[in-house]
């Protein structure tokens, strides 16, 4: 589905919606409908708010309460104590709700450290702040609580609800138009990247900080907005009603019920924990209401954590048929008053979902053909397979210089990593870089891709300064790198995660022109056989031509190949070195990190060994390493 | 004068949040599980605590005999749960977030959510003092409070650092495979672990109802000053722990005279931030479990 069928769908839903509820006397709608309406919608708005970040890009927060009060307080103060009109007071709300998202994004994502569970911990002092702030400031607060009038509203809106409705209706629709738009695009890719390896993805060129940033501020902004409703809804605003941890802990439970890694998952989710928490308050069973809210999140956290919209998916009609016969089914009967109804048909739905999923588990997708190599070889299948991305000219070493490393120091702490190392390396080029443990050799790839900053010295690529560079600028700058432990995205395709290098490479490309390309890339290593397979389906060799194959597609001017052959059996490693010979023949330049000394003399140009953070020797390989110095550096003292 | 009673009080004070972070900060550097359910045993502890001393008239630091081992039991039994569900880090969280409001919720249904104060005449700690010289006076529930900090995190640290069974969590924690592969069974470990974790929370829970009234809403409030001691003092170091609880102690102690009492939680979450900014591997380096 695209992004505009998506829009055009949403709008159509809320029309309906918007005409059922306008014409609802007519058409025998109870109005207690329209109230349960008023709170899905609210919900999924808020869920939706949080999903951005914490679902696509995996930065959970415990915080959503601050976005809430934030909007909350804005209606209470500028609507309930100074008149304002209350459709002031809701773009307000968004507008402090984006700010504080700004302000918590712009300390929380500057440190690297801040990820996972510190981030969440973080998030969650947040609204206690705000909480003790407006406790003690008169004019917002004072530890009173705050009312809010009933608003005037025209002539052609029925009642109170009726207003309300269309109010949350458009801020939810707002809300889930983002999230669609968001997750259909480029931005939406980057997101999901980052959920699954975020440095991976800053290497390959995707923004991360930029995108976190405008992911947090876009839920904020909806947060606020929303919370500005719930103002009004509520009629009274009190600080732990808006600050406590209630709300973290439904938009959590609704969102990872629903599925956190789609723009329909927290709606889902949304639509059947309101209906549960009605139906358990008619029940007189609201005290147990947290109990059940948060068993149901253990459980879920443990059974499920995909969600359900990933089971609903494989049978979307049977679970909507069960829906629809199981709702009219009992409304027929007029045995189940409505609202029962529609808990029962939910829960059937979910249900028959799960249990189909259970028994019809189909083996993963695109059931990856084991022994392929010799199958993609095969004569009939010749036109099938793309072929592999051959230049028309095969680079010369010409001698241009494209890395050039002055002076180069590195220090951790008291420990001294690099110690002035310079080193140039130029055009057609394929350098061994070697050392023992510890020398150095992971933190000079660290810092030639940008993912260190040097502590003193000038790196520079292609003639350009890269000192200070974020590291996805450094990657477009003509630089790419492996992992010496791969770090693929698990959620995506072996194609995709080939194709999200191609989208946030140098020359950047549509998703579909990304896909047809990504193709090129993999015959290149030749794992075409396996680009419909999750990454989890690949061994370590494979993974490892996959991140090759990543790192190609970003068309890169230097490829640094950290430790690739590791831990590969000697087939294994033949293979590999052909797929080195291969890129290296389409005009890139190669930085290898390798111990494979034997390897390294039939495939380098030069080697550079490093011990002890400082560059010891440079030169042709087999002149190099007969050094003594390389000698005993690597074998120790007795053998030199 | 006023400042150095203030700040008195506030580092005796502190030993109630180290005890109350302890358990927390060791499963958290030993066994990845950030247990946010630990909140809820020490709330647990304290509504006992006020149980068995108002129905049965307990002296209130006996009830411990009765409650640590119960919540030995409870805190076993949850590491229990996580271990064979293999739930660790970020998924610990969000697990017992819910089981938190389980807990919660559930002392809401059995106590209510009124205040509940433990009557002063079964409570004599509540309102004895001690007077040192100077005009300096320190009440009672501060000195135990304090007391009881430095016997169990003092002593568990000890315990960490010279016993065999310490050095089997030290390892542990720096290398799973390697520790179980040189024979440490992390199972029975992470149980011990748990267990006295949930014990120590009891501990904590009887100090916080000495001094104070409950809901169960003050789990809540728990949780700022609490992670802020677990974090400046450096997961899984408990001598950290105790000096870094000492220290926020003294901090809201100090701010709340100096400026007042409700500028505290603004000292506190600033301190936190800070200290998640600038040392999130905590204030004191070496000598803890991790």
């Amino acid at each position: 589905m695209t992004v505009r069928t998506g829009l055009i769908g949403l709008a159509g839903a809320a029309a309906v919606l918007a005409v059922l509820v306008q014409f609802n006397a007519a058409l025998g709608l109870p109005a207690y409908l329209i109230v349960l309406m008023v709170t899905i919608l609210f919900w999924i708005a808020q869920a939706t708010s949080w999903n951005l970040l914490s679902g696509f890009a995996g930065y959970f927060s415990f915080g959503q309460g601050a976005y809430v009060g934030v909007g909350a307080y804005s209606m209470a103060v500028l609507t309930g104590r100074n008149d304002v009109n209350f459709l002031i007071s809701i773009p307000v709300g968004g507008l402090l709700g984006g700010l504080l998202a700004l302000g918590v994004g712009a300390v929380a994502f500057r440190l690297r450290s801040l990820r996972g569970e510190i981030f969440a911990l973080l998030t969650l002092a947040v609204p206690f702040i705000l909480a003790a702030y407006a406790r003690i400031t008169h004019s917002i607060d004072g530890g009173q609580g705050t009312t809010i009038p009933l608003p005037g509203f025209p002539s052609w809106i029925a009642d109170f609800q009726h207003l309300l409705f269309f109010l949350e209706l458009a801020v939810a629709v707002v809300a889930v138009g983002v999230a669609l738009a968001v997750h259909g695009s480029r931005f939406g890719r980057g997101l999901a990247a980052v959920h699954d390896a975020e440095d991976a993805a800053e290497v390959l060129g995707v923004p991360t900080f930029r995108y976190k940033m405008l992911a947090i501020v876009l839920g904020g902004a909806i947060g606020g907005m929303s919370g500005a409703l719930y103002a009004l809804q509520t009629g009274f605003v009190t600080v732990e009603n808006v600050f406590g941890l209630t709300i973290p802990l439904f938009v959590i439970v609704m969102s990872v019920l629903g599925g956190r890694r789609h723009w329909l998952g927290p709606v889902i989710g949304a639509a059947l924990i309101v209906v549960l928490e009605d139906r358990l308050a008619a029940f007189g069973l609201e005290s147990w209401s947290s109990i059940i809210l948060g068993a149901l999140l253990a459980g879920l956290v443990v059974l499920a954590p995909e969600g359900l919209y990933q089971r609903l998916r494989t049978h979307p009609w049977i679970a909507l048929t069960t829906f629809a016969v199981v709702l009219v089914g009992l409304s027929i009967t007029g045995y189940w008053a409505e609202v029962d109804a529609i808990l029962y048909a939910m829960l059937s739905a979910a249900v028959v979902a799960i249990v189909l999923d259970r028994f019809h588990r189909k083996p993963p997708k695109a059931a990856p053909p084991k022994a392929a190599p010799s199958k993609a070889a095969a004569p009939g299948e010749e036109a099938e397979p793309p072929e592999p991305l051959i230049p028309a000219q095969i680079a010369e070493p010409d001698g241009r210089v494209l890395v050039s490393c002055r002076d180069v120091v590195r220090d951790f702490g008291g420990v001294r990593a690099l110690d002035k190392v310079s080193l140039e390396v130029s055009e057609g080029e394929i350098v061994g870089l070697v050392g023992p443990n510890g020398s150095g050799k992971t933190t000079l790839v660290n810092l030639l891709s940008g993912a260190l900053a040097p502590t003193a010295g000038t790196i520079a690529i292609g003639g350009q300064q890269i000192a200070g560079m974020a590291a996805h600028r450094v990657a477009h700058t003509g630089v790419a790198r492996t992992y010496q432990i791969p770090k693929p995205f698990a959620s995506m395709s072996v194609r995709d995660n080939v194709a999200m290098a191609v989208m946030f490479g140098r020359r950047g490309a549509s998703l579909a022109e990304a896909r047809h390309r990504a193709e090129q890339h993999l015959a290149t290593v030749h794992l075409a056989h396996l680009a419909d397979a999750p990454p989890s389906a690949l061994n370590l060799h494979q993974r490892q031509l996959l991140e090759m194959a990543r790192a190609i597609a970003a068309e890169p001017l230097v490829l640094l190949l950290d430790e690739a052959l590791a831990g590969l059996n000697p087939a294994e490693i033949d293979d590999a070195v052909a797929v080195i010979r291969r890129i290296h023949a389409t005009g890139v330049s190669i930085i290898l990190v390798e111990h494979l000394l034997r390897v390294l003399h039939h495939l380098a140009t030069r080697i550079v060994v490093l011990d002890r953070g400082r560059l010891i020797a440079e030169g042709e390989p087999s002149a190099v390493l007969s050094d003594p110095a390389v000698v005993t550096a690597y074998l120790g003292r007795q053998r030199a | 004068m006023i400042t150095v009673q203030a700040a008195l009080a506030g580092a005796l004070i502190g030993g109630l949040y180290a005890l109350m972070a302890a358990g927390l900060s060791v499963t958290w550097g030993v066994l990845r599980v950030i247990n946010l359910a630990h909140f809820g045993l020490i709330l647990v502890g304290a509504y006992l605590t006020y149980q068995l001393v108002s129905a049965w008239g307990f002296d209130p630091l006996v009830t411990v005999v009765v409650t640590a081992p119960l919540l030995f039991v409870a805190g076993a039994a949850l590491q229990w749960v996580y271990d064979r569900l293999n739930i660790v880090e970020f998924n610990s969280l969000l697990v017992s977030f819910g089981l938190l409001m389980i807990a919660i919720q559930v002392a809401t249904n059995v106590w209510t959510a009124d205040f509940r104060r433990m009557a002063a005449r079964d409570n004599a700690y509540a309102t004895g003092s001690v007077e040192l010289g100077g005009g300096l006076v320190l009440p009672t529930t501060t000195l135990l409070a304090f007391t009881f900090a430095v016997l169990i995190v003092g002593g568990g640290h000890v315990v960490l650092r010279t016993t065999f069974l310490g050095r089997g969590m030290r390892a542990f924690a720096q290398d799973r495979t390697v520790a179980a592969a040189f024979g440490i069974d992390h199972r029975r470990l992470g149980l011990v672990l748990g267990g006295v974790a949930g014990a120590s929370a009891a501990v904590a829970g009887m100090i916080f109802a000495l001094g104070n009234s409950l809901t169960p809403a003050t789990a809540y409030e728990w949780f700022g000053t609490v992670f802020a001691v677990v974090i400046l003092g450096g997961v899984g170091n408990l001598l950290g722990t105790l000096l870094a609880g000492v220290g926020v102690g003294v901090l809201s102690g100090l701010v709340s005279v100096i400026w007042s009492p409700s500028t505290e939680p603004f000292a506190l979450f600033l301190a936190i931030i800070l200290a998640l900014l600038l040392r999130p591997q905590g204030l004191f380096r070496r000598g803890g479990v991790a």
